[in-house]
């Protein structure tokens, strides 16, 4: 029941949020913000109880739905999970926090779409029907396109349409591979664990896995399917890129992380020096043209997908240190890049331009805002302390175990990732301001919001035994195809 | 109890003023941010000294660790601490001494700065006196790469202090980057050593790189070359420092000279066995640190910035001890490491107090009546600069050259000529730092220029600036007594020179100074050939670096973001820097990049393509992508044009319109028409029945 509850709970959360609002002022913020809460506690009570004597589940549900086309209700939690649905809990939060100011048409609607946008990923994080899982992977696609179709900023319609055609063509990959691999059964079945069971022959394997792929990596995303982000995330308003950042590319990642290795073992293994070779241009590619950004927000957009190719290629590593980085760096990179987001919408908010060439004098003029900025600025350079500086290098010791060209070109990415982190603090920080308009200074929400990502940021770099401990059981679930 | 433990109390102080001047939630004035700053900067120190004098009296035992944390990976343990040697000891008691008294000036020297900007500027100076210690005291790579990145980051941001000024952020940029590509090589050697050592403790790392095959030996002590070559500054990582200077002069002091880039030498002092191991490598490091102690020897003498001509003297200094390090006389190394850190951070602080009174500028000519001026100061620079001179026996600058002179003498015949190299390099040494106080010591304005804010004439009466340039002469003069213990500490014999080679010794310095004296005395005209002119600018260097590395990655980078994914420009290089034209090797290069000039850039456009947006140009992979993706739905629809289906349902759109319309009609709305209706239904339906 408590999985279940995971994604209803956002679900209800947010008909409730558009059933409250006008009432009061701000009733539906609140009760956005009390359904994330109630998730957490229940992904905190089940979380407590441990794992199963398999080593890997905190929780399992399997129950008939229809039988009769082999869709059940499956759903599992294991530490990866749970770390996930935790972040999208917690971002969800963020979310709110960070469009609290300001006049909003139908706020109802904004905060269900917020809502319904942590219940899809929830959804996905534990779905482990294969039908019910590309459901959620569909779903989640609705309320992050109405976010930025009508909330977003000047060209929000085009993007809104990029966003979802790319996303909806990864989509149907994934839903023409369900099928094809459900058929395959002899009893239809779309139960990912009675799948796991099955001997696919080597060539289907590699064109299901294909088609699973084309859905993760378009939403990871990974260059060439990456065009849809930039703009995605340039036109979104706040509260959409720290849901696109934090929890969509998010699901694109633990897609990869979980159900290759799962399902198709043998063609996991064949191709995942494509996958690392992806990555591997995905990363020196997007730093590159990180480096080349003036609008901010576009910058850091290209930095995620820096960050994620980083992940792509420690999930295709097939070494325990790399698949352990994946996972470390998909979470630090939800804190860094969601709080990048977060700060340079309430700039954007605040000044009216995200323009690098515009902005600048931070320091002076918020020294608050500057000294937020510092810290994820270190993030974005994985910086050690961080825990996005524990993803890279364990990712990185992964490749030098595999192939020391990836880890070779990995490490040039940790130096451009330099010049875009100084390029983007030198338009803020830095220099006379553009414009003698007074800057608010961060007020105390936003403080609170943006320190307790900082906060998680660090503990998890510092204490990084916490994250390890948790996806470990998933890790080692992972690596199984490579017989390691 | 083990002595060991005290060594986790080291950091802390410093850690929790960064941590409590960072986050404390209410605004401070300055000068309870300067106070904290510098008692939680300076408290190191008094946890550092007592571990000394236990080391010194013989209970340093590499054995005593302090474990900080045991992380667990799988099957790897990964095991955080801090160790207890004479190398974390000596260096651990430097840094947190030089940052304890540079600290204190600090207090004095920042004491008409903005509030806000104090606050940071000491909460900076608190988180690097930290990362710094953990470096010196690290037990393994882990804590040891922390510490290396958190100086790396502080020093990116102290450079930058002044946001304001466009130089500050290029500085500091630079610095940055260059630092993070050396960074990189020294995470990827760790990392290397790592798996080789299935541990992180620093004793397992060290025998494990030792038994390595020769190759991958060689591989990653190249690797850690790199990084310890790019910390320090030297050939060819050398250019960011010079432009690290526009930080503020306590900076200079701590970062710049005496504790940051010294950390890459030791880092091969850290891991001096592994150097050992491949001595290809070890001639390398030997090399590079004799040509950078003379490249920047001589471009000292060329400066005319008093913080540039120290700059160079510090790339030169570090260039000895990595001499010292490549002939594996790593005690040596460390003694001139901790000599160094006191005559340069004086100098840095003397200067600092002397261009405050000459009203900000730190050009050497604005020296010019310094020692009226600011009488102790002036003396303060004088120690500092005998000291860098290695004036014999009275400095202790000497003792800590001739350590590593002697190594040089020791290390056969290829040696004796390193020693004598090394000798020429001491000499113009003593020639740039003879010029430096000449120029001091020379007669000028009592009061400075006219246009000056006089806020800082009052520097001197501050006891906080007075006691550390006091405490510094007395360790720059005397501290020689200090050589001998370390190399006992670190197991190193005390090399006894020659009588010929100590007397060689011992004249270099004074012919140097003699030099400089003419130098001083002749005029300014030998400042202005094209030679001292390159040797001012760091040998073009840079301007090299700009033409054919940062422009060219430049252009790359904006190549792939704003190519035209249907007009493919090849790459055509735009004119090399007109600085490196001038260069003396600029003949070739002239001919090259007017070759280059000369060719066209040249189109090739693909028929039949629409040319992109150009806001969307930005990025080749994803434009394409979407272009491909709308060419490809255009050619299917193409066949599709128009629309069958569509016309079908407009067709039958229209027949339902007419229906409706019928239907419209019947609904005439009058009740004479539908009784009409109803009577007729029903004739109907009675016909029927």
């Amino acid at each position: 029941m408590g999985l279940i509850a995971l994604f209803m709970l956002p679900f209800l959360g947010g008909i409730a949020a558009m059933a409250v609002e006008g009432r009061r002022p701000g009733a539906e913020r609140w009760a956005a913000i009390a359904t994330m809460i109630g998730v957490l506690i229940v992904l905190a009570a089940m979380w407590a109880g441990g794992v199963d004597e398999s080593g890997q589940w905190i929780a399992r549900h399997q129950s008939d739905w229809a039988p009769a086309v082999g869709v059940s209700l499956t759903f599992a939690l294991d530490g990866l999970s749970a770390a996930l649905v935790a972040l999208s809990a917690g971002l969800g939060i963020v979310a709110v926090v960070a469009s609290w100011s300001g006049e909003r048409r139908w706020s109802g609607l904004f905060h269900l779409c917020i809502c319904w946008t942590v219940a899809a990923t929830n959804g996905v994080f534990v779905a482990f029907d294969l039908l019910i899982f590309a459901f959620f992977w569909e779903a989640m696609l609705v309320p992050s396109f109405l976010l930025i179709a009508i909330w977003g900023y000047e060209d929000r319609e085009a993007a809104a349409i990029k966003f979802l055609i790319f996303n909806a063509v990864g989509g149907l990959g994934l839903l023409a591979a369900v099928f094809a691999l459900a058929a395959m059964a002899d009893t239809v079945t779309f139960n990912a664990f009675e799948l796991a069971e099955m001997e696919i022959g080597p060539r289907a394997e590699v064109w299901l896995l294909l088609g699973f792929a084309l859905a993760f990596l378009v939403k990871l995303p990974t260059p060439p399917f990456h065009a849809w982000l930039p703009d995605a995330h340039t036109e979104a308003p706040t509260a959409g890129s720290i849901l696109l950042a934090g929890l969509l590319l998010k699901a694109g990642a633990y897609g990869l992380f979980r159900f290759p290795p799962m399902l198709f073992p043998d063609a996991t293994v064949a191709l995942s020096g494509w996958g690392m070779a992806l990555g591997a241009f995905g990363t020196i590619y997007a730093g590159l043209l990180a480096c080349e950004q003036n609008d901010a927000k576009r910058l850091i957009a290209y930095t995620s997908i820096a960050h994620m190719s980083i992940v792509l290629m420690g999930v295709s590593g097939g070494v325990y240190f790399a698949l352990l980085g994946a996972g470390v760096e998909m979470i630090a990179h939800a804190f860094s890049a969601s709080a990048l987001f977060f700060l340079m919408g309430s700039l954007q908010h605040r000044t009216g331009t995200r323009d690098l060439r515009a902005l600048g004098g931070l320091q002076r003029r918020a020294p608050r805002f500057a000294a937020a900025f510092s810290i994820f600025f270190a993030a974005a350079l994985a910086m050690p302390g961080t825990a996005n500086f524990l993803g890279e290098a364990l990712v990185i010791t992964g490749m030098f175990q595999v192939n020391w060209i990836f880890a070779a070109i990995a490490l040039i990415s940790l130096v451009i990732s330099v010049v875009y982190a100084t390029r983007l603090l030198k338009g803020i920080m830095f220099g006379e301001p553009k414009s003698t308009a007074e800057i608010d200074d961060l007020n105390w929400r936003e403080t609170i919001a943006i320190f307790t990502l900082g906060f998680g940021t660090l503990i998890f770099g510092l204490l990084p035994q916490i994250l390890a401990g948790a996806i470990g059981p998933a890790v080692d679930a992972a690596l199984a195809p490579f017989g390691k | 109890m083990n002595i060991a433990y005290l060594l986790l109390l080291a950091p802390a102080p410093a850690l929790a003023g960064f941590g409590f001047l960072a986050l404390a939630p209410f605004p401070m004035t300055r000068r309870p941010a300067a106070l904290i700053g510098a008692v939680a900067g300076a408290a190191p120190f008094f946890i550092m000294l007592p571990v000394l004098f236990h080391c010194f009296g013989g209970g340093c035992d590499p054995a005593k660790i302090a474990p900080i944390m045991t992380l667990t990976f799988g099957e790897t343990d990964v095991a955080l601490a801090l160790g207890l040697d004479g190398l974390s000891v000596i260096a651990g008691t430097t840094v947190s001494g030089i940052g304890a008294l540079v600290l204190l000036y600090a207090v004095g020297y920042m004491a008409e700065e903005r509030g806000r900007d104090v606050r940071r500027f000491f909460a900076l100076m608190n988180l690097f006196v930290a990362g710094m210690l953990s470096v010196t005291l690290a037990a393994d790579s882990i804590v040891f790469f922390l510490g290396w990145e958190i100086i790396g980051l502080c020093s990116f941001f102290l450079i930058g202090y002044y946001t304001d000024r466009p130089r500050a952020l290029v500085g500091a940029r630079k610095a940055f980057v260059m630092t993070r590509i050396a960074d990189a090589a020294l995470l990827a050697a760790l990392l290397l050593l790592f798996l080789e050592a299935g541990s992180v403790r620093l004793a397992d790392l060290i025998p494990a790189g030792v038994a390595m095959t020769p190759e991958r030996q060689a591989m990653v002590a190249a690797l850690l070359l790199v990084g310890a070559l790019g910390k320090s500054a030297q050939l060819p990582f050398q250019t960011w420092l010079p432009t690290a200077m526009v930080g503020p002069t306590p900076v200079s002091a701590l970062l710049h000279s005496a504790t940051m880039v010294a950390a890459g030498a030791f880092l091969l002092a850290r891991l001096a066995p592994i150097f050992a191991a491949a001595p290809m490598v070890a001639g390398v490091t030997a090399a590079i640190g004799l040509a950078t102690a003379i490249f920047g020897a001589i471009c000292a003498l060329a400066q005319t910035d008093a913080k540039q001509m120290l700059a160079y003297s510090s790339i030169s200094q570090i260039g000895f001890m990595v001499l010292a390090l490549g002939l594996g006389a790593p005690g040596a190394a460390m003694a001139h490491f901790v000599i160094h850190a006191f005559f340069k951070s004086l100098l840095f602080l003397s200067a600092g107090v002397l261009s405050h009174s000459a009203g900000g500028s730190t050009a050497i000519r604005a020296l010019a009546g310094g020692s009226a001026r600011a009488p102790m100061a002036f003396l303060a620079l004088a120690a500092g600069a005998a000291s860098l001179a290695g004036l014999p026996f009275v400095t202790a600058g000497w003792y800590s050259k001739e350590a590593v002179l002697a190594a040089a003498w020791d290390a056969g015949v290829i040696g004796k000529l390193l020693w004598l190299l090394s000798l020429g390099a001491a000499a113009v040494t003593a020639a740039y730092a003879a010029r430096l106080i000449l120029a001091a010591a020379a007669p000028g304005a009592m009061n400075a220029a006219p246009n000056t804010d006089d806020r800082h004439s009052d520097d001197l009466a501050r006891p906080s600036i007075r006691a550390p340039l006091v405490a510094l002469a007395i360790l720059a003069l005397l501290g020689g007594v200090l050589v001998g213990p370390i190399l006992h500490l670190l197991h190193e014999a005390h090399h006894d020179l020659a009588f010929i080679a100590v007397a060689l010794g011992a004249i270099a310095p004074l012919l140097g100074a003699w030099v400089g004296y003419r130098l001083h005395a002749g005029g300014d005209a030998w400042l202005h050939t094209p030679f001292m002119r390159d040797a001012r600018r760091g040998g073009q260097v840079d301007a090299r670096y700009q033409a054919f590395v940062v422009r060219p990655f430049r252009r790359f980078k904006n190549r792939i973001a704003r190519a035209d994914p249907f007009e493919i420009r090849l790459p055509m290089p735009k004119v090399a820097a007109a600085e490196a034209e001038a260069a003396p090797i600029g003949g070739l290069l002239r001919r090259i990049s007017r070759w280059r000039r000369a060719r066209r850039p040249i189109r090739i456009r693909l028929p039949g393509w629409r040319a992109a947006e150009p806001v969307a140009r930005l990025d080749l992979v994803g434009q394409a992508t979407v272009s491909a993706g709308t060419f490809i739905t255009r050619l299917a629809t193409r066949a599709l044009q128009p629309d069958r289906i569509d016309v079908a349902g407009t067709g039958a759109a229209r027949a339902v319109g007419g229906f409706a319309e019928f239907v419209r009609r019947v609904q005439t709305g009058r009740v004479r028409d539908y009784l009409f209706a109803l009577a007729l239904g029903v004739g109907v339906l009675l016909l029927f029945a």
